[in-house]
């Protein structure tokens, strides 16, 4: 081919990358710069009834350069490593930034016995990528208290299981004790904290003043919080060692100030405007009567 | 209205024309029941005045709700041991009395009209027609219906009176049960009461004075009924003007710290000049005017009457809005304009219309039915032209015997 032939075909192409293609490049580019910085929290805990969830907290800078909670944002769960790397779940945040997942009872373990969890916000349109994992091994707190005991004695033992399932205890580890009530766990006093000791056994007693119900049931509650390798952990018992509550027959006695008014007052109110009204009624029988009076001298 | 003054311009207005409302119980039923015959050419308006100004003034609150659906909360949950239960309860009570007050004696007069009313060529007279006959139930003045309306009027009228009474002494508890300076105050019933026959029977007077002028009933409302009511708000004036010392000069003897913040502003604050202008203009300047014979005559009386009904507005308004803009924790850190009050444009215009209301409302009363009680009227000047007779005969018979026992004395032995 001619020179002049080749230069006849490149121009345009030349034209079109410059025109088309390289504006794409640089509006993808413009767009990566656009997206703001998210961070990305993950966090584990193992409740008392053994199911486990993760729950992973996107913040982004507010209009006042804060950092806030962000909602509506697209978060991809993983569990595994390297080529078995599986995905668990797309789940969008709340108002609190929070998107949570529920880990599937056949978690895969590494030969630690400790499994892995990542988030990961991946291709967001407002937000650049971003992501967080975390690895913890799976620990159990079992819990053995006599629900009438006197004492309000609580034993737990943490253990640990190995790859064949056996249970091994874990010594050293804070676990925390609490009372639950109807808007959170409550400590029941100053120094709540035992440890473990190397049987993986903790004993910790609980104070006589604490109010139950009218049964004195109250439940009691070990966690191990926020630990290195273990994550928060809780488990929670039923007893019956708290001050029974007595319960008023009437919560809302008859007064001024209670939904429901004194008797004297109702009686009162009735008497003088019933009366009135029993009154009225009479005077329009009359008026009835004079019109019946009147139908009587027509006829 | 402001965060802090949720009882403004409509609240006032509706104590103001509850007071009003006063007016029909006072000369209507306190005059029907103690027998003052001169009551009679006034009594109807007076009535009306009642009935409609318990109408629109009834529907203050309503409006100063914001959301009139809301009213149906207190039918479903409301409760008995609240003032404002009773409120709702005793106007209700009152306004319903009212009607069959205003209902009962225009029976026969009604009875008048139909029979009166022969030629119905057109629509809105037989509307008329049919509206006479109908109210009239069938009345043809027989004796036995006049026995069953005497005895209706007189169960009616003893009733009304403490219904009346405790309508306003009910509205004084809305205030006085609420912890607020300036409200606590034990004479609050009776200073309610008295405040609202007092304005009421000014109403009455300008009442009279316009249906005087407008209908030429100059024969029948006199120079002696205007020489008379003015004496009777003379009367209330005086009692009003001692409840109203006992309401400002205790509190401001003690000066106590809320009350005093209340007071100051008052006396020398913002509202200094409608607090002076209602105590000197429309208390102590119509009890110096009226005390004499010259300001009750047909002219002066209405023109004092006038500064009444205004000063009682203003002095509604005083009760309410100044109080709630002093609460015993003081106002701090909110906006300026939280602080203050002045009724807007909306409330005014409101305000306005309800008064247009009660305008329209008793000019259409006048267009359909008679101002006047006739037959009451009509009685009223037998029972005047029987005792002339009876004094003529008791003359004649005393001069007789006084001749007798002349002519006796004179006799020769």
């Amino acid at each position: 081919m001619k020179r002049s032939t080749i230069s006849k075909l490149l121009a345009p192409l030349l034209i079109w990358v410059t025109a088309f293609v390289n504006p794409l490049f640089a509006q993808n580019k413009t767009q990566t710069a656009d997206k703001a910085e998210a961070t990305l929290g993950l966090a584990y805990s193992k409740k008392s009834d053994l199911s486990k969830t993760a729950i992973a907290t996107v913040k982004a800078r507010n209009e006042k350069g804060k950092f806030a909670p962000v909602a509506g944002v697209h978060v991809n769960f993983y569990t595994g490593e390297g080529d078995n790397t599986k995905i668990l779940k797309n789940a969008v945040t709340n108002e609190k930034g929070q998107a949570t997942v529920v880990l599937p009872k056949d978690l895969q373990m590494n030969d630690s016995m400790a499994f892995s969890v990542s988030a990961k916000i991946q291709d967001d349109p407002k937000y650049q990528d971003a992501e967080e994992k975390i690895q913890y091994a799976d620990a159990d707190i079992t819990i053995k208290l006599d629900p009438n005991d006197s004492t309000s004695t609580i034993n737990i033992k943490v253990t640990s299981s190995t790859k064949d399932g056996k249970q091994i205890p874990i010594k050293d580890v804070a676990v925390k004790f609490y009372v639950q009530r109807l808007f959170g766990d409550m400590s029941p006093m100053e120094d709540n904290s035992v440890t473990t000791d190397a049987n993986g056994e903790a004993v910790f007693n609980y104070p006589k003043f604490i109010p139950g119900d009218v049964t004195g049931a109250y439940t009691v509650v070990a966690k191990i919080e926020d630990n290195d390798k273990y994550g928060n952990v809780e488990k929670r018992a039923a007893t019956n060692w708290g001050i029974k509550l007595n319960v008023d027959k009437d919560p809302f006695p008859r007064a001024l100030w209670e939904p429901y008014a004194p008797i004297p007052l109702v009686i009162t109110v009735s008497v003088l405007f019933g009366g009135v009204w029993a009154l009225y009624f009479y005077l329009f029988y009359q008026m009835f009567k004079i019109k019946k009076v009147a139908k009587t001298a027509g006829n | 209205m402001r965060n802090y003054v949720s009882w403004g311009l409509y609240i006032s207005t509706f104590v103001f024309f509850i007071g009003i409302s006063h007016s029909g119980t006072l000369v209507s039923a306190i005059l029907r029941i103690t027998k003052q015959e001169w009551r009679r050419p006034i009594t109807r308006s007076a009535e009306l005045l009642t009935f409609v100004s318990l109408l629109f003034g009834g529907i203050q609150p309503i409006i100063d709700l914001g959301r009139p659906d809301r009213i149906a909360n207190l039918v479903i949950f409301g409760r008995i041991q609240s003032p404002l239960m009773w409120d709702v309860i005793s106007i209700c009570t009152y306004f319903a009395g009212s009607t069959v007050f205003l209902y009962l004696p225009m029976i026969p007069d009604l009875a008048m009209c139909r029979d009166k009313l022969t030629v119905c060529d057109t629509r809105f007279k037989k509307f008329k027609k049919w509206l006479y006959k109908f109210m009239a139930i069938g009345w043809q003045g027989t004796k036995e219906q006049w026995h069953m309306l005497e005895k209706t009027m007189t169960i009616m009228t003893i009733v009304i009176i403490p219904v009346a009474v405790s309508v306003h002494t009910v509205v004084s508890y809305i205030f006085a049960m609420t912890l607020r300076p300036g409200w606590n105050s034990t004479v609050f019933g009776p200073y309610f009461v008295v405040g609202a026959l007092y304005s009421g029977s000014a109403g009455v007077i300008l009442g009279m004075a316009a249906f005087r002028k407008l209908y030429h009933l100059e024969k029948y409302i006199t120079s002696k009924h205007f020489d008379l009511m003015g004496k009777i708000v003379l009367s209330l004036t005086l009692i009003y003007a001692y409840l109203n010392l006992n309401e400002y000069w205790i509190p401001a003897y003690k000066m106590a710290t809320a009350e005093g913040r209340l007071l100051s502003d008052l006396f020398y604050g913002t509202y200094s000049t409608a607090f002076w202008f209602c105590q000197f203009g429309t208390v102590l300047l119509p009890i110096i005017v009226m005390s004499f014979p010259k300001g009750r005559t047909t002219k002066i009386l209405p023109i004092v009457c006038i500064i009444i009904v205004i000063g009682a507005w203003i002095k509604r308004y005083l009760i309410v809005v100044p109080t709630l803009l002093h609460p015993f924790m003081p106002i701090q850190e909110v906006p300026g304009s939280w602080s203050t009050y002045f009724p807007n444009y909306v409330e005014f215009s409101v305000t306005a219309a309800c008064l247009a209301g009660i305008f329209l409302v008793i000019t259409l009363f006048a267009k359909m039915f008679p101002m006047m009680a006739i037959w009451e009227v009509e009685e009223g000047i037998v029972i005047e032209h029987d005792k002339k007779i009876a004094a003529r005969v008791k003359a004649a018979r005393e001069a007789t015997e006084l001749a007798n026992e002349t002519a006796t004395i004179n006799q020769p032995a």
